[in-house]
């Protein structure tokens, strides 16, 4: 396997620990998750090119699809959250409402 | 130039540190477009232009589009950068540090991992145009999503549509 390989996993390691620490904005994690999503077709991509499945193109861009869905559901959380208080700082959710 | 795909491979990994570190998220944003337009150079050096042209339309001219009106309508007066928090400064050097110190790890010869190797094509260089395939792959695999992926396809544009009603009613408002 090529050493490429081993630096997009690693992104993606990154971008895990990113998500799951919380400073003060919420959308930094938001942000980290779309990092984790564009390892995960970088890799799927360069998989599927590198080993001449060609029917395996599908992945990365079903991939994306289910990504920009996501991204709307957790923009659309945050929308919410800024407008019940004007910012989105992670230590203003201690109601367990919005 | 022989590296060159070595080198986006390392600076991709750089940028997801750059927003991974937390600064505030208008530089986070900027951080994962630099990566992404990395991104699309090193699956793009492996034959996929399709997928690349996919990585800058839909994901950075769609969903990072998005991000950054949000962001510019959620953020605060004073965005700290990774300059002026000494906690993000660290976290960044902690990870380019961390980063430096596997490149030459891999590259001192002194390790045992298996089935890993840097002479291949896909490390070093970009693959060539004209004549060298018959087959297109990524534009026939895109294609073929449409004719043996069509549950696929239905799928995703039923998911799609039903996320329009899934966000219509989580920003409803409740009184």
């Amino acid at each position: 396997m090529p050493y490429i390989y081993i630096n997009i996993i690693l992104a993606f390691v990154i971008s895990l620990i990113g998500t799951l620490i919380y400073r003060s904005h919420l959308i930094s994690s938001l942000l980290c998750l779309e990092g984790m999503i564009l390892s995960l077709f970088t890799l799927n991509a360069l998989l599927s090119l590198n080993i001449n499945f060609t029917l395996s193109t599908i992945v990365p861009l079903i991939l994306l699809v289910f990504a920009a869905c996501e991204a709307a559901v957790g923009l659309a959380l945050l929308i919410i959250i800024s407008n019940t208080y004007g910012l989105d700082y992670v230590q203003n959710l201690n109601l367990l409402q919005c | 130039m022989m590296y060159v795909v070595f080198i986006m491979s390392v600076l991709y990994v750089v940028g997801f540190i750059g927003f991974s570190s937390k600064p505030s998220p208008v530089y986070g944003g900027m951080s994962l477009v630099v990566s992404g337009g990395l991104g699309c150079g090193i699956v793009m050096s492996s034959g996929g232009s399709f997928l690349g042209l996919v990585v800058f339309l839909v994901y950075l001219g769609g969903m990072m589009v998005v991000f950054g009106y949000t962001i510019a309508m959620a953020t605060e007066e004073y965005p700290e950068t990774w300059g002026s928090n000494v906690v993000v400064l660290s976290a960044f050097l902690v990870g380019l540090l961390m980063e430096v110190f596997m490149v030459m790890w891999l590259f001192s010869g002194e390790h045992e991992l298996v089935g890993f190797y840097f002479s291949g094509l896909e490390g070093l260089m970009v693959l060539g145009e004209g004549g060298f395939e018959y087959v297109r792959e990524d534009y026939s695999g895109g294609a073929s999503l449409y004719s043996y992926g069509f549950w696929f396809l239905a799928m995703a544009g039923w998911m799609l549509f039903v996320s329009i009603f899934i966000t219509i009613e989580v920003t409803r408002k409740r009184y």
